[in-house]
């Protein structure tokens, strides 16, 4: 295939060479190396940290407009059906299980919007331009009552807001996406296309995503470590995977690669001389597992890396809940990564983590929350611990951004809500503008009594702003040029600006 | 051994096993004269002699794995006729009564024991290590995973989760439509795609019904996102593009159909039947029991998809607009090269050629009989299909498919024999990323562990533009994650004795190995023919060889314990090392 392509199997080839001289003589020889690489790296280092909200987040309950306009039609409809998903409004007291809300005059059941108290306010730096379809002096803006940490986060500028963020083909207004004939993303509202899409810009089947795209334009800033230069927990993903990129995948919690017993002859599994493709396809697996391993695991088992805490167990606002913050302990893995990267000699890293279980179609009371909520912690420890690694303050070098395959329908079921388009993400770190909402928060509310909303069809939001957009200011931070970006992200001359300006 | 199936020559049966402890089993041609040839369907003539390494290929794509017993049956009655006894075969065992048996095991020692998955896994391990209708265990996995339920994610019911899977084998070689109804009406896919309990829209708030589960029927377990043609491929329109089977407005429409079903109850009607129909009160049969219907709560506006329009109504009729529904989805174009591709995928090879999926897709439209959807026709024409049989494709480099991992570890159950100590194949999950990354009924989400498109990037296949669906969990860790877990089974066994023994209850003493096990050749060529139906490459045979003999055998005064461990060893060491091999993950 392409150059780089044969680079990298010339490279793991010579790490299959490197092994053969022995159990220590690979090891004196990597130290050597990146203690040389080491050098260049440190002075110069770039992460971004994709967090992936997997199965669409309902960004109507994440970033709230609380304007008496916006707020009336957000709360029509969303207070109907047997669990009513509406939120309560700004400054509400919680009202236990059992009494009657004053905001609702029902009685209130458990794990329902009441017993949270109302939505947590902020406000923007750059008061937001009101959208035609509002009737507001001033747009004002809260997120749910699960995310104070995240307020914090905002509040203290480390964290800034994308509005209305998906993927589009180019500026589409509602009575075009409604007339056909523009064109838009394939197979909107699909979660597998859709998961694709906000990876890769491409439906099920692409196979380069623009972080593992954006990777291979800084690879040289790698050194001899390049297989480590996209990670992710767990599995593989179509983001991290470049034309020569490949995702290296670390397990979480403990030692971030796992070792294969060394009783047996590794010249088995990692055969690639079969008659077969796909055995030869899996051998070069096992091959790089072998020859990575070590070196991963040995890096991160010394000095700043071996000191990142431990994330604190989750402790849901809305209860007694307390459980391992699925997120927040990859995010500890990923530190202790970054922590290690001068000893790699690694320059730049994409990083991809994820948190499921976001389809909230039925139940999004029960759900919703305390996956908002581990985010809002896991973001706030992942702050914490990169301000002192080691008692360096790298927060300045990473950037994290939340993304998701979808937002969910405006309306609710009668329990949940369903697959749509645009919604609303966050982008963290030291580097960050935050404190700001960028982009065009939405007119809100279904077109009924005469209101016609310009930015929803039906009850789906129509984005605003690009994807290629949101991607392309987080590329131009991490120093792939412009010429790159226009490649990476082929939409993005269809919009009147490639940088977004939060970062 | 000899569970399988009743054996028409136990004679020939004990003769075959003779031949094979004694190491001929890799003589090219081990081929029984009076092999039924019965052929089914129009297929074109299929081997009439069969071979024992083409036995055990045809096991390893039908069966969670060959075994000497079946392999000799297979070669006695002829693939055909094997078939037929597989699909006439009662079916086993019920998961669900396992689930039962093992609860008031449970309860005997703790009162309030309950059933957790746990219980399901080893349910599962037990009908796919020692089940005698293997050909349903295998095509009962491959439809969990077209008609996914999980317990990742999702809180369900491990009994009614049995009972799904129960249906779905049970359906195995029955009618498609007949499944698409069974799996629409289970309470767990109604939890798991959450339209139990939908309701009917409200135009005054907007609020829609559920349509979780009317998109993901099209998408993954019918017609799929693009109109297709009979071979496979995509359908294309004047300007080349592909044409969408069906849009948001379809699944808007089909949405409809899906409101009014809530958990089984005799109260589907009158005051209190709200608290049965969101499944507030419960009948104690509610999780293993098809949905009912509340007609108060079914849309009666108009319903229109795929073509279809079922007009506004005064009287709610949730099983007529379901039948309507389904008889509609059933009779697209699309069910049969969608749904046979997949399964071909499954059980044989992740890149059919257009023409074999024509084929079976044409067995799905008409089965002979003027039948369509007949699934037992379609297994039967993926596993007799000249495609499928022609066993030179285990040299042709980009045929096969990668084993997924469960079938691995039933692959070894299955070939040595394994048993449980406990009786209850107490296996448990194996989901972990650091175990087998994959337990039955456990995928992360409706899409399964890995798409069926999925071609890996920058790999020969990905640039070959081929598919490798089970490629998609394959990882530096999962792959290092499967050595250790395979060699921990092989070693000691699998699963843990208890909660408090870390003891497997799982494992295989290799009586027929152990008898060989001096002979390293021979022990090759014994795992050979289970594993790799005879199929290994020299160079494996070399390296196990070498290995083994490395392991030396005490000779007198050496105790039989001194003689066995060695024999054990060397038999250990063997077994690890094909079920690590590369070429065996790739099945051919």
């Amino acid at each position: 295939m392409t150059l780089s392509n044969l680079d990298r199997r010339h490279f793991l080839r010579l790490g299959g060479a490197l092994s053969l001289l022995g159990g220590a003589a690979p090891f004196a020889l990597q130290l050597a190396a990146s203690g040389a690489a080491s050098a260049a790296g440190a002075s110069d280092y770039k992460a971004i940290v994709c967090i992936f909200l997997v199965g669409g987040n309902d960004g109507s309950n994440t970033v709230l407009a609380t304007d008496d306009d916006s707020w009336g039609r957000y709360f029509a409809a969303r207070n109907t059906g047997v669990d009513p998903i509406a939120l309560m409004p700004v400054g509400t007291a919680p009202t236990p299980a059992g009494q009657v809300s004053p905001i609702t005059n029902s009685l209130v059941l458990a794990n329902t919007p009441p017993t949270w108290g109302g939505v947590l306010p902020i406000v923007p730096n750059v008061a937001q331009p009101i959208p035609l379809g509002t009737n507001a002096s001033v747009r004002t803006f809260a997120l749910h009552p699960f995310m104070g940490p995240v307020q914090s986060l905002f509040n203290r500028q480390r964290l800034a807001i994308v509005a209305n963020v998906g993927p589009l083909t180019q500026p589409i207004t509602k009575s075009q996406f409604l007339a056909g004939g523009v064109p838009v993303p394939r197979n909107l509202f699909s979660h597998n296309d859709q998961q694709s899409t906000w990876q890769s810009g491409a439906i099920e089947g692409a196979r380069v995503g623009w972080g593992g795209a954006m990777a291979d334009k800084v690879i040289g800033a790698n050194g001899v470590n390049t297989e480590f230069t996209t990670i992710a927990p767990y599995n593989s993903s179509l983001f991290l995977t470049g034309l020569s990129v490949d995702p290296y995948v670390v397990n979480v919690g403990v030692l971030p690669a796992i070792v294969t017993s060394p009783n047996y002859d590794y010249d088995v599994v990692r055969d690639t001389t079969s008659t077969s493709d796909l055995a030869n396809d899996y051998g070069a697996v096992v091959s790089q597992s072998i020859n990575s391993a070590g070196k991963l695991n040995n890096a991160v088992s010394q000095g700043a890396a071996a000191t990142i805490p431990a994330p604190p167990k989750y402790v849901s606002p809305g209860g007694a809940v307390s459980q391992v913050n699925a997120l927040a302990v990859q995010l500890q893995t990923v530190a202790r990564i970054i922590a290690a990267a001068p000893q790699l000699g690694i320059g730049r890293q994409v990083f991809f983590v994820t948190l499921e279980r976001f389809d909230t179609h039925a139940g999004q009371n029960a759900t919703q929350p305390d996956l908002l909520g581990q985010l809002a912690q896991a973001l706030d420890y992942f702050d914490a611990t990169l301000t002192n690694i080691g008692g360096a303050d790298l927060s300045a070098l990473v950037t994290t951004f939340t993304a998701s395959e979808f937002g969910r329908t405006f309306t609710s079921n009668g329990s949940g809500t369903d697959h749509a388009w645009g919604s609303h993400h966050f982008v963290m770190g030291g580097a960050v503008k935050g404190g700001n909402i960028y982009g065009q928060y939405p007119t809100l509310g279904v077109d009924q009594l005469g209101f016609d909303n310009p930015d929803m069809a039906g009850n789906v939001l129509i984005p605003t702003t690009a994807l290629d957009q949101y991607g392309a200011t987080l590329g131009a931070w991490f120093g792939v040029g412009s010429s790159d970006l226009a490649t990476i992200f082929p939409n993005l001359a269809n919009f009147d600006s490639d940088n977004l300006g939060f970062v | 051994m000899g569970v399988d199936s009743v054996d028409p020559d136990d004679t020939m049966r004990r003769l075959t096993a003779a031949l094979v402890i004694a190491g001929l089993s890799a003589a090219p041609l081990l081929t029984l004269s009076f092999g039924v040839n019965r052929l089914g369907g129009g297929q074109a003539a299929a081997t009439q002699q069969v071979t024992s390494q083409g036995a055990a290929r045809f096991l390893t794509q039908a069966t969670f794995g060959p075994t000497d017993s079946s392999i000799s049956n297979v070669q006695s009655a002829g693939y055909a006729a094997w078939i037929d006894q597989q699909e006439s075969m009662p079916v086993s065992d019920t998961h669900l009564a396992f689930m039962q048996r093992r609860l008031a095991a449970l309860q005997a020692i703790n009162p309030s024991a309950l059933n957790t998955s746990a219980d399901f896994y080893d349910s599962f391990w037990l009908q796919a290590a020692t089940a005698p209708d293997q050909l349903r265990q295998r095509v009962k996995l491959a439809l969990s995973e077209i008609f996914v339920i999980s317990f990742s994610g999702q809180i369900l019911d491990p009994k009614g989760v049995a009972s799904y899977y129960d249906m779905l084998g049970a359906n195995a070689f029955g009618n498609y439509r007949t499944l698409l109804e069974q799996v629409t009406l289970h309470p767990m896919m109604g939890s798991y795609l959450t339209y139990i309990s939908s309701t009917k829209e409200n135009p005054t708030t907007g609020q829609n019904p559920d349509e979780n589960f009317a998109r993901e029927i099209q998408q993954l377990m019918s017609i799929g996102l693009y109109r297709l043609n009979q071979d496979g491929s995509n359908e294309i329109d004047s300007s080349g593009g592909s044409i969408p089977t069906y849009s948001d407005a379809d699944i808007k429409g089909l949405s409809k159909v899906f409101t009014g079903f809530g958990w089984f109850s005799s109260h589907t009607t009158g005051y209190g039947s709200p608290l049965y129909f969101y499944g507030i009160h419960k009948d104690p049969n509610a999780y293993v029991t098809p949905m009912s219907t509340y007609p108060a709560m079914h849309s009666t506006s108009e319903k229109s998809f795929l073509g279809t329009t079922i007009s506004a109504s005064t009287t709610p009729d949730p099983i007529g607009d379901l039948k309507i529904a389904l008889d509609t989805i059933f009779n697209q174009r699309n069910v049969g090269p969608f749904i046979g591709k997949q399964l071909i995928q499954k059980l044989v090879t992740s890149n059919p050629s257009p023409a074999y999926i024509a084929r079976v897709a044409g067995v799905f439209n008409n089965d002979g009989t003027g039948v369509r959807g007949n699934l037992g026709a379609v297994v039967r024409a993926i596993l007799m299909d000249p495609e499928a049989r022609d066993d030179t494709a285990v040299s042709n480099p980009t045929f096969g498919k990668l084993r997924e991992p469960v079938v691995r570890l039933g692959n070894w159950m299955r070939a040595f024999n394994a048993t449980s100590d406990s009786g209850w194949w107490l296996v448990g999950s194996t989901s972990a990323l650091v175990s087998f990354d994959q337990s039955p009924l456990t995928a992360p989400s409706v899409f399964n562990f890995w798409r069926p498109g999925y071609s890996p990037p920058n790999t020969t296949m990905g640039r070959l533009n081929l598919v490798a669906p089970e490629f998609q969990t394959v990882n530096v860790i999962s792959v290092a994650s499967y050595l250790n877990a395979i060699r921990l089974a092989v070693n000691g066994g699998a699963g843990a004795k208890s909660t408090t023994s870390g003891a497997p209850d799982v494992h295989s003493v290799y009586v027929n190995e152990m008898a060989i096990a001096s002979d390293a050749g021979a022990l090759a060529d014994r795992i050979n023919r289970l594993a790799l139906y005879g199929q290994m490459s020299a160079s494996l045979r070399t390296r196990i060889i070498t290995a083994v003999n490395q392991i030396k055998v005490p000779g007198p005064p050496a105790t039989t314990a001194l003689v066995d461990k060695a024999l054990r060893s060397r038999v250990v060491t063997a077994v690890y090392l094909a079920f690590g091999s590369p070429e065996y993950m790739a099945q051919r």
